[in-house]
């Protein structure tokens, strides 16, 4: 997007107020200091929503994770002891290993689908309008409405079963109750819902190639393989860096389809870190445990977007 | 044709058709009389059409009051982000004040935060106020959002000083550029903030799992997931449950799609 501002030819905004100013002064509140306070008025309305919704509940998380908190009584401070209880607990490693497979499994394929599709789409093809449509439709769907159908279709006399395994001589598969088979049917779902919206993602990156530069390239006698790696690839770099931090942050957060499809079960294969602290918290009223969790997971993605931060000013130095 | 390009289509109009599957799924299991919906193969066209599936979910479960919940929050919470976001995108793209970098970055900031992060203290703040169960609980807490304060900035940036100064020169108010300058300037920006922040609110399902316990409050997404898990079994009555769900997020998707996906390319944020 452009953001420079257009200039018109005359007179300059700084010139015309410079001009008009001490015809405006009225008393200590000057032109400039009246601004400002508008600027202060304006954004008021957003910063108190932000206080009271966002900053207080963050730094009040850090806090509790240092207390005793059951929710219903009033928290006790207990040290480290919330951070030194979840380091041993298998659970957690248990929800914390399954959050970052999840990630992995769903959004490596994702991305690289997402990539070739947004090629694919990206060139004259007739009716690429369609599929783009097309691809982009789970991606406005509910997660849960998107779970409800999904958990029928893994049903083990559902669509899965019936139509791709039973027509090849497979036996139906138990794909929600079965220990090994739960979580890969969950990133199934998800490289289906999310593919449309790294697709999208990926074809507004490819506006930046441009076409000159791939004509000349195959003038030159490049095939497309060569051209792909390096010339798309290459001024890709940048948003595939985008795409791949937005995956890891939203893929960290996951709840609704563990929660609605599988509860965390069988036996927590699909116990992701958030479902584990909303049970932690409001299930079994650990409050701390559930702060200390929370606090892991801010650094985690802290962490994951400070790196990106850092990729992309080494780049910018190239 | 070349044939490289003939293998394209094909693997495109494959991928297409398993995208679309499951939605022809839901759609033919909501029609299908109880018996049929577990059959090997799939009997995609149900030997009679039960159309009272929709009508007897409809009639039998609160669905009416989900919805009439989910249109009273997604609408809400829609415009107080309209209002709040394009006041402080405004403030902060074209006034100087103490402060506002800062306020700017803790903004930009929180885009990070996992909900996860601070919903203990989120719900006990809403619970203080004796927010639990009620229109307020739900909608307040999603009334502004990083991601349309960062969307509003960035349009206002573009919008050129001298106006706002010629404006200025006329004798304008403040609130009176704002109002008849600005937001009639920024129609896309605002559309494309009110299609996602809606679409988003329409499927909010973690906070109004934690802030409603009465059913009179629940909105949609809840709805359907505890539908889903006392009546998992009713499978037709259940897709058709989706189905309706499903309906206007799609119908306002399909004929607005070009501002859905130029607002998700402009703004490059999920969320």
């Amino acid at each position: 997007m452009d953001t420079t501002p257009s200039r018109t030819p005359y007179l300059s905004a700084e010139t015309l107020a410079g001009i008009h100013e001490p015809a405006r002064r009225t008393g200590w509140l000057t032109q400039e200091r009246r601004r400002s306070l508008w600027g202060m008025v304006f954004a008021l309305p957003a910063m108190v929503f932000f206080a009271l919704f966002a900053i207080y509940p963050i730094v009040r998380t850090f806090y509790l994770s240092f207390f005793e908190y059951s929710v219903v009584d009033p928290p006790v401070y207990t040290g480290t002891s919330n951070f030194r209880a979840i380091v041993g607990d298998d659970r957690f490693t248990t929800s914390l290993l399954n959050s970052f497979k999840y990630v992995a499994f769903t959004y490596i394929p994702v991305l690289i689908l997402a990539l070739l599709l947004a090629i694919a789409l990206n060139t004259q093809i007739r009716g690429r309008g369609i599929f783009r449509t097309i691809y982009f439709v789970p991606v406005v769907m509910s997660w849960v409405v998107v779970s409800v159908i999904w958990k029928l279709i893994f049903h083990r006399n559902g669509l899965l079963n019936a139509t791709f395994l039973d027509p090849i001589g497979i036996p139906p598969k138990n794909w929600l109750t079965d220990m090994s088979l739960a979580p890969d049917a969950i990133v199934m779902m998800s490289v289906w819902k999310e593919l449309g919206f790294f697709m999208v993602i990926f074809l507004a990156g490819l506006q930046n190639v441009r076409s000159d530069l791939l004509e000349a390239a195959k003038t030159d006698g490049a095939g497309p393989f060569q051209v792909f790696r390096s010339i798309t690839l290459p001024l890709l770099q940048p948003t595939i860096l985008f795409a791949s931090v937005i995956a890891m942050i939203t893929g960290l957060q996951v709840f609704i389809p563990q929660f609605v499809m599988t509860k965390g079960g069988p036996v927590d294969a699909t116990l992701v870190l958030t479902l584990n602290i909303y049970e932690t918290a409001f299930v079994f009223l650990d409050g701390g445990k559930a702060a200390a969790m929370s606090v892991v997971l801010f650094f985690i993605i802290a962490v994951i977007t400070l790196i990106q931060f850092w990729l992309y000013r080494s780049r910018a130095y190239d | 044709m070349r044939p490289l390009h003939l293998l394209l289509y094909l693997i495109l109009i494959a991928g297409a058709v398993l995208v679309l599957m499951p939605f022809a799924y839901m759609l033919s299991t909501s029609l299908k009389p109880l018996n049929e919906v577990f059959s090997t193969p799939v009997k995609w066209i149900p030997s009679e059409l039960k159309w009272d599936n929709f009508s007897t979910a409809w009639r039998e479960h609160p669905i009416e009051r989900y919805f009439k919940n989910s249109i009273i929050v997604a609408v809400s919470v829609t415009f107080l982000n309209l209002l709040t976001c394009s006041l402080a995108g405004y403030s902060f793209a074209k006034f100087s004040f103490p402060g506002r970098n800062l306020m700017f970055g803790v903004v930009l900031a929180t885009l990070m935060i996992p909900l996860a992060s601070m919903i203990i203290p989120l719900f006990m703040v809403v619970k203080s106020l004796g927010w639990v169960d009620t229109y307020w609980g739900l909608i307040l807490p999603a009334g502004t959002s990083a991601f349309g304060i960062f969307l509003m900035r960035q349009h206002m940036l573009t919008i050129p000083n001298d106006l706002i100064e010629a404006a200025r020169l006329d004798g304008a108010s403040e609130p009176r550029i704002f109002a008849g300058l600005i937001l009639p300037m920024s129609k896309t920006a605002l559309s494309s903030l009110a299609i996602f922040i809606f679409m988003w609110n329409w499927d909010s399902f973690f906070w109004p799992l934690l802030v409603t316990t009465d059913d009179h409050y629940r909105t949609l997404p809840l709805g359907i997931a505890l539908f889903e898990s006392s009546y998992g079994t009713n499978y037709p009555q259940l897709m058709a449950v989706a189905l309706m769900a499903m309906l206007p997020v799609l119908i306002v998707f399909l004929v607005l799609q070009r501002n859905f996906i130029e607002a998700l390319t402009m703004s490059g944020v999920k969320g």
